[in-house]
């Protein structure tokens, strides 16, 4: 078990471990992101990258085909994309299209192309393409208000055509948004437009949805769960990638305190909470579709 | 604080005059002291106090909070206990104290219902008696001088008790309602109903005794009625008088005065109280025709009606006031109705009203009308000697309450004051429109919300006494320099009329020169006096003179300013309140300029250090949440990357509660403010483990003042940010106060905020308290244990190069080595099925749909390993079936040939570019920018040990999915079966003449054989083939992520082509499916994967080219030179079927 203490000089927010497995990218109120190698039992601190003029919230690893690539998002409004090259990180991009706080941060999946989804206390999500070197115009999408807590991409997955053969399949691109308007929202692209719209909104928080997650495992649903300063965690969930969404509450009682993250496994959906008491619970659906525990980790 | 006491209710300032006052809080049952000076409001949070002669001082506040809506709350109306007031908290009513203090006000809580209590009375005769009724459906009647149990208790069974009332006349007498009916209870009469009254459609809401005529009794219902009853005339079963409406009735009573009654409905109504005479003269006159009216029913013909609230009236009140030891009858009435729309409205009669209920006045009285003290319990009480014996006086009850703190007064003051608006004329309805300066308690909320900078150390608007310190550019020495100031301001009662000028003190103080004051104190006399003679409100020019600014003494000018706040709440900007503002605006700590007056204000500021500095500085706008502190992501292995804080909790209990809706930020529109209850939901429990969390990052910051600081101190050079994060942060604290009261004002606030960013600088140091640093731990655990998929497994699951049972086999042993039993069971009967399968000839097919048939069995394994969302399994078992299907072919001749060179296929170079040339352009671009990252990225492979060969299966993994694109393409022609012919035919020359015929007519169209030859298609139901090619892509990307790549090719290589083959056999719709999934995977890595041509295999034999080669320019597909030549002499079309005639587009000798 790895273990690294008093990482940074504040609060740490988020860690991230890239697709091998092998870094460890940290971030943390005191402005800072940290990179770490892990190897095994060891760590060793490879690199502060100090640019940020406000807490880091959110750190993203890039799929590696696109080189060392990590994206993160600050109080201070921005996203700054930095890249390793021969062992030295620099910033190579920095967006800041937000004027609010960007409080998540989250690379498409890599067959989308290099492609940021930014959320932020404006209000508002951004999905910034990056194109040979060059940024395209964001698209900016006003998506709850009073502001945005969360945004993820929904696994690669396509639009189920069976009854017209005829028409190709489409690809559906989507994520799903948790705000302070306490909703979870649903969007999707649309190929002609180029442009992503509301597909659906979930209510049922009753207090700001803290993080959303859409589970990676394209098995016969997909899975969302949504957390909430509610001290409740719902998983929405949808067969075949159509219809609508499922509710289920992952415990009829409330949580001891308020939700901050969801995450879920690669593979398995296990899902990880954490929130307010300092504490890690893992859930596991059982045969009969509930959730029941399957975990926990104090520190 | 209040010096002067006003002890005759004919002094007070508010008697006849309408007042609206502004409560929020989500207040839910009201209460007026007998003397009709105080009302009390309770909600969750406890009880306020209002004076209602001094409505600008703040309530006092009796905090109790509790999850549970308090139903109802009274005040005690006899003149020997004017200091009790009864609240209930769910199933228990708790008597206050109010001559006690705050904190240990409570001295009783009755206990004795098991369900929450919903309706509480005073007896009218005995001071000590009440009566509570619940939802358990008992009614009980409780002496208080033993409090341990009620001296009476009745229920009727059946339905809760609405509401319980005693008879005015008679004290044994009490009533009570239930669902529908109306029980009469005698004390003397033990649990028999002296009465029910039967007649209502649907629930009492509300029942009242008449005061005059004892054995009258009025009953308001859902159904819309009021309905009036004598329970003791002869035929009781029936009203005496119904009275419709339109609306569901919540409550009715009979006037304190002459004949009449008030209703207020529930809903609906236009939110008003209605004001009946209960004799309606003209009813009979006006309803000849209605005959069910003409005996004992009419309609609702109210004498006046009081329109006002934006909200359902909650409950109204009657406030009067009479002279002392008079025995004529003077009493004057003013109505007092709280309403959802959080205000508190006091409605002045007009006489003629008085008439019209027949209520003569000023008749001689047989007795004395009771004497109340005319005495406010606004105040907080300081009570040294019940402190001492807390101990047996406190109630041992375990209240799940904070009730226990000192210090009540903590609403925050000014935002009190912008709630409270009062009128002279008797117009309230143009009185809660306009927005006009009214008096100084509103001039007074005006400035504070629009100078955040200045402090209001007191605000007292009934005796006009403000004291406010702000920093002004003062200084002789240096005119930059701001200096700390501290200036009392006495306003005369008549302000701001001519002649009646504030008068301004300066404090002493070592910046500021004698001269430089003088100047000062003349000037602001100056401002006062041109204002206040021209009859103007002049406190804000008088600020900003001080705040250095420049004041405008024409008074034109100052007019067609707007000095009102509300306008500006419709301008609120939120861009421009969320961005950071960087000015240097830095704040100044005022502990020293707190000296130690005994006044409430600097007191509470003394002990909530955190909420002083009141509108010290500016504020911004910001819903960023609460940082997490932890959290939990997975890794793709299957262990949990966890980060705590070490801090420790008590930390965080300093923290404060503060709930805002969303509501709350979106109302622009001030005038009508949201009636939304704040403090809903279960947010409160009081204990130390669920105290409530802030929200919003900035109050984390107000919360953890000490640490936020210590932090800038530690850690900070450039402390610009964080100053302002810091300013502003407090400011919220300041607003937000403590758990109370979050006004929905606040937009308000904001947009004068933000108008006056920048306007004021001041000078400031920030200290730090301690420098503690957080802890915090990172911890990589272990979890993959929970997961079914097993990387083990993965490594050593045996995917290709064997029979099928012989896989299944293999697999078992390999799953039951690693104690996986139930996946192990799986595998050996899989592999017996199997077994018997490749055993049994012709005949067995036919069994495969039976219950021990091998088709059964895989349908309800792969069934139940969805369930257990085992992708690993669920692929495996995918792949095996794959496998059979291609060992199947094995003794067919035909398949073998085909088989064979499909296997050898595999590493086809293909590219899209031609493929698809529908495929837009961006789609292209993109594969080039990745292709160039990539690149990049394998400069950096000496970190990552496997970079390099992940990368590369990567690109080798999507080569199947183009096989498949391949193969779809070919079945653009009309028959499948033709096309795989034609295939065969022109790829294995040698077989073709002698075999392909023979098959192709005879056994193709027999449906039996076919059945036999595709085995897979019964072994698998078709509707799972394509799951199955879900599943395997998936379990691909997994085995890819434990670094298992070429696993990952094996299992690519047979499961996909051998589905996918036989998918193209099956079905045509699930064929184009695939192909446009593949097709976008594919498109994003050609690039990368074209640049090394080493991987290329010839189109024609399929081997790896290497020399010298033949590409054809339009569809990039490749040729070992030799095999080219002997193509080309043969066909005319590109050997790999995309139906390019190749030779004729471009040179062949490229």
């Amino acid at each position: 078990m790895v273990s690294i203490t008093n990482a940074h000089n504040d609060l740490i927010h988020d860690a991230v471990l890239d697709y091998y497995g092998k870094r460890l990218a940290t971030c943390s109120s005191d402005k800072t992101i940290k990179i770490y190698e892990v190897d095994g039992e060891n760590h060793r601190l490879i690199d502060t990258l100090v640019g940020h003029e406000g807490p880091v919230w959110r750190v993203d690893w890039a799929h590696p085909k696109f080189g060392s690539i990590l994206a993160s998002c600050s109080y201070d409004g921005k996203v700054i994309v930095w890249k390793e090259e021969n062992g030295k990180w620099s910033q190579i991009a920095t967006h800041a299209v937000h004027s609010a706080s960007v409080n998540s941060v989250q690379w498409a999946p890599h067959e989308y192309g290099v492609m940021l989804l930014a959320a932020s206390s404006d209000g508002k999500v951004s999905i910034i393409e990056f194109k040979e070197g060059r940024t395209s115009t964001p698209i900016v999408i006003d998506a709850h208000t009073i502001g945005v807590n969360s945004a993820c991409w929904a696994p690669v997955c396509y639009e189920d055509v069976e009854s017209d053969s005829s028409k190709p399949t489409k690809e559906l691109r989507r994520f799903v948004t948790g705000g302070a308007d306490n909703l979870v929202k649903i969007w999707k692209y649309d190929n002609d437009t180029q442009l992503y719209a509301l597909e659906d909104t979930l209510n049922g928080h009753s207090d700001w949805v803290r993080d959303v997650a859409w589970s990676p495992s394209v098995l016969l649903r997909s899975y969302i769960a949504s957390v909430s300063q509610d001290k409740t965690c719902v998983i929405w969930s949808q067969e075949n990638n159509k219809g609508p969404w499922k509710k289920t509450e992952v415990q009829q009682e409330k949580f001891p305190d308020v939700l901050w993250r969801a995450s879920w496994s690669l593979s398995g959906n296990i899902l990880a909470l954490s929130g307010g008491d300092n504490k890690v619970t893992l859930w596991k659906e059982n045969l009969t579709g509930n959730w029941e525990p399957a975990g926990e980790v104090q520190q | 604080m209040s010096i002067h006491h006003k002890d005759n209710p004919y002094q007070s300032s508010t008697f006849g005059k309408s007042l609206s006052l502004k409560v929020d809080g989500g207040f839910n049952a009201i209460s007026i002291n007998p003397s009709a000076r105080d009302v009390v409001l309770a909600s969750r949070q406890g009880l306020y106090i209002i004076d209602l002669d001094d409505p600008f001082s703040p309530p006092r506040w009796l905090r109790h909070e509790t999850p549970w809506q308090v139903a109802d709350v009274q005040w005690s109306p006899h003149p020997a206990k004017p200091y009790w007031v009864v609240s209930t908290s769910n199933q228990k009513a708790i008597i206050w104290n109010l001559t006690r203090s705050s904190s240990n006000a409570i001295e009783y809580a009755l206990h004795g219902h098991s369900r929450a209590i919903t309706d509480i009375n005073f007896n009218p005769q005995e001071p000590d008696i009440l009566a509570t009724c619940s939802v358990d459906t008992y009614v009980h009647a409780w002496d208080l001088r033993s409090p341990k149990r009620p001296f009476y208790s009745t229920s009727p069974w059946r339905s809760s008790a609405s509401q319980v009332k005693w008879n005015f006349k008679d004290s044994n007498i009490l009533a009570s309602s239930h669902g529908n009916n109306i029980f009469i209870w005698d004390l003397r009469n033990g649990s028999t109903p002296l009465s029910k009254l039967e007649g209502h459609q649907s629930s009492v809401n509300s029942i009242d005794f008449n005061r005059s005529r004892s054995s009258e009794i009025m009953s308001s219902s859902n159904d819309g009625t009021v309905k009036f009853w004598d329970y003791n005339s002869s035929d009781n079963s029936k009203s005496n008088k119904t009275v419709q409406t339109d609306f569901p009735i919540w409550r009715g009573r009979y006037l304190p005065f002459g004949d009449g009654y008030c209703v207020m409905p529930m809903v609906g109504g236009d939110n008003s109280v209605y004001m009946m005479n209960l004799n309606c003269p003209t009813e009979e006159m006006d309803n000849p025709e209605n005959t069910r009216a003409s005996s004992n029913s009419s309609r609702l013909q109210p004498i006046y009606t009081f329109k006002g609230h934006s909200d359902r009236v909650i409950d109204f009140l009657w406030r009067s006031r009479h002279s002392y030891d008079t025995m004529v009858d003077d009493r004057e009435f003013e109505l007092v109705t709280w309403s959802k729309d959080c205000t508190l409205k006091l409605w002045p009669l007009a006489d003629i009203l008085y008439d019209k209920v027949n209520f003569e006045r000023n008749k001689r009285l047989e007795e004395k009308l009771p004497n109340y003290e005319y005495i406010t319990y606004n105040r907080e009480v300081l009570d040294s000697l019940n402190s001492n014996d807390n101990d047996y006086k406190r109630i041992k009850e375990n209240f799940v309450t904070t009730s226990g703190l000192k210090n009540m007064n903590n609403v925050n003051h000014l935002n009190w004051l912008s709630g409270v608006r009062m009128n002279d004329q008797h117009s309230p309805d143009n009185l809660f429109e306009q927005p006009k300066l009214h008096n100084l308690g509103e001039e007074v909320s005006a400035i504070g919300h629009q100078f955040p900078k200045v402090v209001f150390e007191k605000i007292s608007v009934s005796t006009g006494e403000i004291l406010l310190t702000l920093n002004g550019p003062w200084s002789e020495i240096n005119p930059d320099e701001y200096i700390f100031l501290r200036i009392e301001i006495q306003v005369p009662p008549k302000y701001p009329n001519k002649g009646h000028a504030p008068k301004f003190k300066i404090e002493e103080n070592n910046n500021l020169t004698d001269a430089k004051k003088s100047e000062m104190l003349n000037k602001l006399n100056e401002i006062g006096k041109i204002y206040t003679d021209a009859g103007l409100y002049c406190l804000e020019q008088c600020l900003h003179y001080l705040l250095g600014e420049k004041v405008s003494m024409d008074l034109e000018d100052s007019i067609n300013e707007p000095l009102f706040y509300l306008d500006g709440a419709d301008s609120i900007n939120f861009d421009n309140l969320s961005s950071l503002s960087d000015s240097n605006e830095t704040i100044e700590s005022i502990e020293s300029s707190l000296d130690s007056d005994n006044n409430i204000f600097s007191d509470s500021y003394r002990e909530h250090p955190e909420a002083r500095n009141t509108f010290g500085r500016n504020l911004e706008f910001d819903s960023t949440p609460v940082p997490n502190e932890c959290g939990a992501i997975w890794t793709p292995s299957g262990q949990l990357l966890c980060f705590f804080s070490s801090e420790k909790k008590s930390a965080k209990k300093v923290k404060n509660i503060f709930k805002l809706t969303k509501d709350n930020l979106m109302i622009k529109d001030d005038t009508i403010a949201d009636p939304r209850v704040l403090f809903d939901g279960d947010q409160v429990k009081g204990s130390d483990v669920t105290e409530n969390r802030p929200k919003i990052y900035v109050d984390t910051f107000s919360g953890n003042d000490a640490k936020s600081r210590a932090t800038d101190v530690t850690t900070d050079e450039e402390s610009d940010s964080d100053d302002s994060f810091g300013s502003f942060v407090d400011d919220w604290n300041d607003i937000v106060g403590n758990d109370i009261v979050v006004r929905t004002r606040i937009p308000t606030l904001m947009g004068n905020f933000a108008k006056s960013f920048g306007s004021v600088h001041s000078e400031s140091v920030k200290t730090g308290d301690s420098s503690k640093i957080t802890k915090n731990i990172i911890l990589i655990k272990d979890f993959s244990m929970l997961f079914q998929e097993d990387k083990r497994l993965g490594e050593e699951y045996v995917i290709t190069n064997k029979l099928a049972d012989e896989m299944a086999r293999l697999n078992a042993l390999v799953a039951e080595k690693y104690g996986y039993e139930e996946i192990s069971h799986c595998w050996q009967i899989l592999s017996d099925l199997l077994l018997a399968e490749r055993d049994q000839s012709f005949s067995s097919f036919t069994w495969n749909n039976n219950p021990l048939g091998i088709r059964w069995f895989v349908k309800e394994a792969l069934r139940f390993f969805e369930k257990e969302n085992n992708i690993q399994m669920l692929a495996m078992l995918c792949c095996v079936v794959a496998n059979l299907l291609l060992s199947k072919m094995g003794p067919a001749d035909v398949y073998n040939v085909e088989d064979s060179y499909k296997s050898l296929v595999t590493f086809e170079l293909y590219d899209e570019h031609s493929t698809w040339p529908n495929d837009d352009h961006s789609q292209l671009s993109g594969a080039n920018t990745i292709h160039s990252r990539s690149d990049s990225f394998a400069k950096s492979k000496l970190l990552n040990s496997y970079d390099t060969h992940s990368i590369r299966s990567d690109e080798i993994s999507s080569l199947p999915y183009q096989t498949i694109g391949n193969t779809r393409l070919s079945t653009g022609r009309p028959s499948q079966h033709r096309k795989r012919d034609s295939t065969i035919g022109i790829q294995t020359p040698v077989y073709r003449r002698d075999r392909v015929a023979e098959i192709s007519v005879e056994l193709i169209e027999d449906e039996i054989l076919e059945t036999f030859k595709n085995p897979v298609r019964d072994i698998l139901d078709p509707e799972d083939v394509k799951k199955c090619q879900l599943y395997i892509y998936q379990y691909a990307k997994l085995l890819f992520r434990w670094g298992l790549p070429y696993k990952r090719v094996e299992l690519l290589k047979v499961s996909i082509k051998a589905i996918s083959q036989h998918l193209q056999r099956d079905s045509f719709g699930v064929d184009d499916l695939n192909r446009v999934n593949n097709n976008t995977i594919e498109i994003k890595w050609v690039s990368s994967y074209a640049e090394d041509k080493a991987v290329g295999n010839c189109n024609y034999c399929n081997l790896k080219i290497t020399g010298s080669m033949y590409v054809c320019g339009s569809c990039q597909h490749m040729l070992h030179t030799r095999c080219a030549k002997e193509w080309w002499a043969m066909g005319n079309e590109c050997p790999s079927g995309c139906g390019c005639h190749c030779p004729n587009q471009y040179d062949r000798s490229s």
